[in-house]
């Protein structure tokens, strides 16, 4: 029999994160996919990838642990947990010293706070719109014609120091169209809007008192939100190796933490 | 895969509920159309009382704003008053109830076969709660030509002292004096005593009902208390809501002794400060189910656990329990009313329902969930929705929120 493998499968809006873990907790395997509108697919998918890499295969896996915001939809797990204690886990475990994790996903920002001992104490999530998360960046670079990461690009050659102020997407749009008309390099625009999501990030960071970290896809791709990050918060903000997998990293480290008792008995592993 | 174990034992006197409420509206209709009784409109938290003793059948708006919500189809109803200049971001009662007005349609038809809501020959408003019921009822007021009357109670009250008894007590006189000269009618004092007596009992037996509770594991929830209140807004200084309430706190009391939870293998209890989410309800309920936590006591069904009436001037007692209502106060007595709940009901954490078209019950946005974390030590979240209105609601967010809390609430307990 092969050695048990865990799993972390983070289905979020805009891509699906699976991380595979061996029974000595080494990530052996991960894969990223775009979620589409077959969650299930999207999932499956970035399993079997992950498991390739892995050298297992599916009844290897001991025990799997879904998250983000089709976690539900996983039928293969064996229970699911929220992307904001499973981001938590994943960076605590990248670096135990941070005391507070950022999120910037396709469809919400997430601001979670740690105990010094590691224990979760406050989470913030954005209200119920688009502002300050990937949506609204995509949405931005595609009204000007570009890729997220062109739009990162751009930002990353800005010398001046401009400023977005809409939060939201809808006006947001029409103020960069303001800003062109008014003459203003399309550099400083474009990191005018990751400024932005980093103010937005800082009214969500009430209490600032120790390392942070960002984690999400858009910290992963984009270098102009940690720089906006850092800039506004006035403080160095780390990104770990895998930042967009951090979700499924957590719930792979959640999946191997749970005892072989209650893997067989457990309805929801926050049930510990 | 998330579903709790033990049985779910439902509340037998809902069969009861449900043919009282038939009973009242069919009678509120029949009302209506009997030129001998008249109907008047009242806020929630009253003055009530005194249209009952002065011979009205009381229809109370906010019930059907809630009906509304419940039903799902504010959403498509707001957008006509919106279209008549009401704000899309004002109270959504009365956007939907008005909505529903210009829409010619009304849950009250499908559920008891009724027209309707009973046409108003007076509308009468306790501004106590918010201002935005003076305005509703003026819709109205202007549609049907009939006069709108009300009381203003002092807002933000710290202490209630006797000036502010004193100062409501003379608006409710004027508003009697008004009622009076325009329906010909006198009050009779002692008539008012015993509606009041009888107001005050249901009043009362609601808050043991509420408190049934503070047992471990709970006897009832939140979600629970939001469909039990029904007697005590509609039918209060009645026997109907009296009896109802001795019978639902035997069931009730029969449960604390028997050990038996709403929330069977309760793992968490919450405290619920603000409005109610009418159309999630039944998700959220179902959602805590599943996480086998407990909503064990909120702000909101206290709103009608008033003090008892201890027989001497009614009218005092009115303007006293006007003034002294939670939503009425400062941010100092809202907050120690606020932490001896947390107290006492045993709660592990506070969540705080961000209305966006109820700034009136939100107690979220002058940092009252920060000082609540800091002086109880406990968990706080704040959730953004509405009383009504489902285009403030995000379900996939919320759910989510919801979830990570009690994941929050375990990682305080380890």
């Amino acid at each position: 029999m092969s050695a048990p493998l865990f799993v972390g499968i983070d289905v979020g809006s805009s891509a699906t994160k699976c991380v595979v873990l061996n029974d000595t907790r080494a990530l052996v395997g991960h894969h990223v996919v775009t979620s589409g509108f077959d969650y299930v697919e999207a999932a499956e998918t970035a399993l079997q990838h992950s498991l390739l890499q892995a050298e297992g295969v599916k009844k290897d896996v001991a025990y799997c642990v879904s998250t983000g915001y089709g976690r539900e939809r996983v039928a293969w797990a064996d229970g699911h947990v929220t992307e904001i204690t499973c981001h938590a886990r994943g960076a605590k475990e990248w670096y135990p010293e941070v005391r507070g994790i950022i999120d910037i996903g396709g469809q919400d920002t997430k601001v979670i706070r740690l105990s010094e001992e590691g224990r979760m104490v406050d989470y913030r999530m954005n209200a119920k719109c688009a502002a300050g998360t990937g949506t609204f960046l995509e949405s931005t670079a595609h009204k000007l014609g570009l890729s997220l990461g062109e739009l990162d690009g751009l930002a990353m050659e800005s010398k001046a120091h401009a400023v977005v102020n809409s939060y939201c997407t809808v006006f947001a749009g029409t103020e960069v169209i303001e800003r062109i008309k008014e003459g203003q390099r399309l550099d400083d625009i474009a990191m005018g809007l990751f400024r932005s999501i980093a103010s937005r990030v800082a009214e969500m960071l009430a209490v600032r008192d120790g390392a942070l970290a960002a984690t999400g896809g858009v910290a992963a791709h984009c270098g102009a939100l940690i720089r906006a990050l850092e800039e506004v918060l006035e403080t160095q903000v780390w990104l770990p190796p895998m930042p967009q997998h951090a979700g499924a990293y957590g719930a792979a480290l959640l999946a191997a933490e749970t005892n072989v008792a209650e893997r067989s008995s457990a309805r929801h592993v926050a049930d510990r | 895969m998330s579903t709790a174990a033990g049985k779910r034992v439902k509340i037998k006197a809902q069969k009861r509920l449900g043919e009282l409420m038939r009973e009242h509206f069919v009678d509120l209709d029949a009302a209506a159309g009997d030129p001998s009784r008249k109907v008047a409109w009242c806020t929630s938290v009253g003055p009530c009382e005194i249209l009952t003793a002065m011979g009205f059948e009381v229809y109370f708006p906010e019930n059907h704003g809630a009906l509304l919500g419940a039903r799902r189809v504010s959403h498509e109803l707001i957008p006509r008053a919106v279209g008549i200049g009401y704000g899309a971001e004002s109270c959504s009662y009365m956007t939907s109830d008005i909505g529903s007005t210009l829409a010619g349609v009304s849950p009250l038809q499908e559920a008891f076969g009724i027209a309707g809501p009973p046409t108003p020959e007076v509308l009468v408003y306790n501004t106590n709660q918010c201002r935005e019921v003076q305005d509703w009822w003026g819709f109205y007021g202007r549609r049907d030509g009939a006069p709108v009357m009300g009381i203003c109670p002092p807002t933000h009250v710290g202490e209630v002292t006797a000036e502010h008894v004193s100062f409501v007590r003379g608006e409710l006189e004027r508003l009697v004096g008004s009622i009076e000269e325009r329906f010909g009618t006198k009050l009779d004092l002692d008539r008012l005593r015993e509606v009041v007596a009888l107001s005050s009992q249901a009043s009362a037996l609601w808050r043991r009902v509420l408190d049934t509770a503070r047992a471990h594991p709970a006897a009832m929830t939140f979600f629970d208390g939001v469909i039990h209140m029904a007697p005590v807004i509609l039918m209060r200084g009645s026997h109907k809501a009296i009896e109802y309430y001795e019978a639902l706190l035997a069931e009730l009391n029969e449960r604390v002794t028997e050990g038996v939870g709403a929330v069977p293998d309760e793992r968490f209890r919450i405290y619920w400060e603000g409005m109610p989410i009418w159309p999630k309800v039944r998700e959220l309920a179902e959602k805590f189910y599943d996480l086998r936590t407990v909503v064990a006591a909120s702000t909101y069904c206290n709103s009608w656990a008033f003090e008892e009436f201890d027989g001497g001037d009614p009218l005092e007692w009115m303007a006293r329990t006007s003034t002294e209502i939670f939503i009425n106060r400062d941010e100092e007595t809202k907050q120690k009313f606020l932490v001896e709940m947390l107290d006492g009901f045993g709660i592990d954490g506070a969540i705080f329902h961000n209305a966006r078209t109820c700034p009136n019950n939100t107690n979220s946005r002058f940092g009252m969930a920060q000082r609540i974390r800091e002086e109880s030590k406990l968990p706080v979240l704040v959730i953004d929705g509405d009383l009504s209105d489902l285009r403030f609601f995000s379900t996939a967010q919320t759910m989510t929120n919801i979830e990570a809390f009690v994941e929050q609430l375990a990682e305080y307990r380890r």
